[in-house]
């Protein structure tokens, strides 16, 4: 152990809203969906002209053509159309309030660590793994850095084990942070996601009008 | 606190993951079967008949059980608490505490007449036009910590506490009506101005509000300066302080409008265009006299 860690309240201790995590997570599943489904309809079907069989006479039922809706394989009068996709792009409040009900829920329930770096020894997938259980994290762990480029070691190693992943602060998102048990964060990663977070909840300018948020730490 | 309460049940219950999260209301199946949708309504009732032919009478009317008597809803009388809430004014609150914050936090600039536009760009409050909002009031909340002079031009003030500690420290207060489409301009001045619409003139005030502000007591904007000086001095020495000198202040501060005018150096009638960072004015007799009567 190294030290303690302060944390802000707005980001850490908001109240756990577990419809806005709920909401949050049907937007990612939902958003990227396209629905390919398409029956052609009437037009787009063989020629519909000509009684399969006369109108009296025979003994069977009376038609008029071969592809009506109550024959099998016939056409689908309202049927699905074509690709339809399911995109929208939830309010930007929501989003913000996500991430931090997902952070405070994960503190709450001892599930988020804090690290100096992700810097290990050796490249060995083993040496990680009893590392996680030694300290009782779960069986899978995010961990997550301020830069895309990790250091080599734990690139190795968690590439071997099922259950690791490493991801950069741009890609941090509820539907991983609730999917892994545990979220091990790192101090530079922290200090970002501070950053961003706080000027996402307290600025109040138009889309257009907002200059660009801080990128660098 | 709530959230404490939510953040205890938190740390004493399971994990929370992605298949522990509920189900919003809206989704299950109880409740879509008490909110039938209209398309499905429609399938399901019978084509025929009062209700699929807007026919059926109003409520409470059965011409065959009635036999002479009244339907209800005339039987029940009516009380009508609320009348004349479609015509009432509301006035958004804003406290001399929350003002004396503003101006700590270098949100405000008190060396600069504050008005509309400046409380309303530090986005704390959202004024509606539509649901007969007709700008700020002041609430004497915090008079004892309001230590700023300042030029402050607001909707309607009903305590003479807010007053009094404005003028106390030195600051000019003036009452000022707006009529809603001269407020949508200045809700947001910079979107009006974008919209590229002349800048209009102000109304009179409606003709139970003319009292208010004629009245000096209240500082109205229409009330003889002279009365409003005399004013001044019997609320200090009514609440017992002293009037600092105004010869101090600079000419900024004392800046006041027209009853027409809306923005403090713009006058009604002309066109600002922000693209080219020009200012049109009309020319012609008719508008001038129009614009300025």
């Amino acid at each position: 152990k190294l030290g303690i860690v302060d944390l802000h309240p707005s980001i850490w201790q908001t109240s756990p809203r577990l419809d806005i995590l709920y909401e949050n997570i049907e937007w990612q599943k939902t958003y990227k969906k396209i629905d390919w489904a398409y029956t052609p309809p009437h037009h787009e079907y063989p020629s519909m002209r000509g009684k399969p069989w006369p109108q009296k006479g025979t003994g069977r039922a009376r038609h008029k053509s071969k592809f009506d809706p109550q024959w099998k394989g016939g056409y689908k009068v309202h049927g699905p159309k074509g690709p339809t996709s399911f995109f929208y792009v939830l309010p930007k409040e929501k989003r913000v309030e996500g991430l931090c009900t997902a952070l405070t829920v994960k503190l709450h329930q001892n599930d988020v660590h804090f690290v100096d770096s992700l810097d290990l020894p050796t490249h060995q997938p083993t040496y990680l793994q009893e590392l996680a259980e030694d300290r009782f994290w779960g069986p899978s762990v995010l961990f997550v850095d301020d830069t895309d480029i990790m250091p080599h070691n734990i690139m190795f190693a968690s590439a071997k084990t099922e259950g690791f992943t490493l991801m950069p602060v741009y890609g941090l998102n509820v539907y991983s942070i609730l999917k892994h048990t545990t979220l091990v964060l790192t101090i530079r990663a922290l200090n970002k996601i501070e950053k961003k977070l706080l000027h996402a909840l307290h600025s109040c300018d138009n889309p257009k009008d907002q200059p660009a948020p801080p990128d660098e730490p | 606190m709530p959230i404490e309460r939510g953040l205890q049940y938190l740390r004493q219950m399971q994990r929370v993951t992605l298949k522990n999260l509920p189900m919003p209301l809206e989704k299950t199946l109880k409740w879509q079967k008490a909110h039938p949708d209209e398309t499905k309504i429609k399938a399901i009732m019978s084509r025929k008949g009062p209700i699929s032919r807007n026919a059926l009478p109003p409520y409470g009317i059965d011409p065959i059980q009635a036999e002479g008597r009244l339907p209800w809803i005339l039987t029940v009388p009516k009380e009508p608490y609320y009348e004349g809430i479609e015509e009432a004014r509301q006035y958004l609150p804003i406290s001399l505490r929350t003002l004396q914050r503003l101006i700590d936090l270098r949100r405000i600039n008190p060396e600069k007449p504050i008005d509309l536009p400046v409380l309303c760009n530090t986005k704390l409050f959202s004024i509606q036009p539509d649901q007969r909002q007709f700008g700020l009031q002041l609430i004497d909340e915090g008079a004892d910590l309001f230590s700023t002079p300042i030029n402050l031009e607001i909707q309607w003030v009903a305590s003479e506490l807010a007053i009094a500690a404005i003028e106390r420290c030195g600051g000019v207060l003036t009452t000022r009506y707006f009529d809603p489409i001269s407020l949508s301009a200045l809700i947001d001045a910079k979107k009006f101005f974008e919209r590229g619409e002349p800048i209009p003139r102000c109304d009179t005030p409606p003709i139970n509000a003319v009292e208010y502000y004629t009245d000096p007591k209240q500082r109205g904007y229409l009330a003889n300066p002279d009365s409003i000086r005399e004013e001044r001095q019997r609320l200090a020495q009514k609440y017992g302080y002293k009037l600092p000198d105004p010869s101090k202040f600079s000419s900024l501060f004392r800046l006041k409008k027209d009853p027409r005018q809306i923005f403090y150096g713009l006058e009604p009638g002309w066109l600002v265009n922000l693209k080219d960072q020009t200012i049109l004015k009309p020319t012609d007799s008719k508008f001038q006299t129009f614009y300025h009567s």
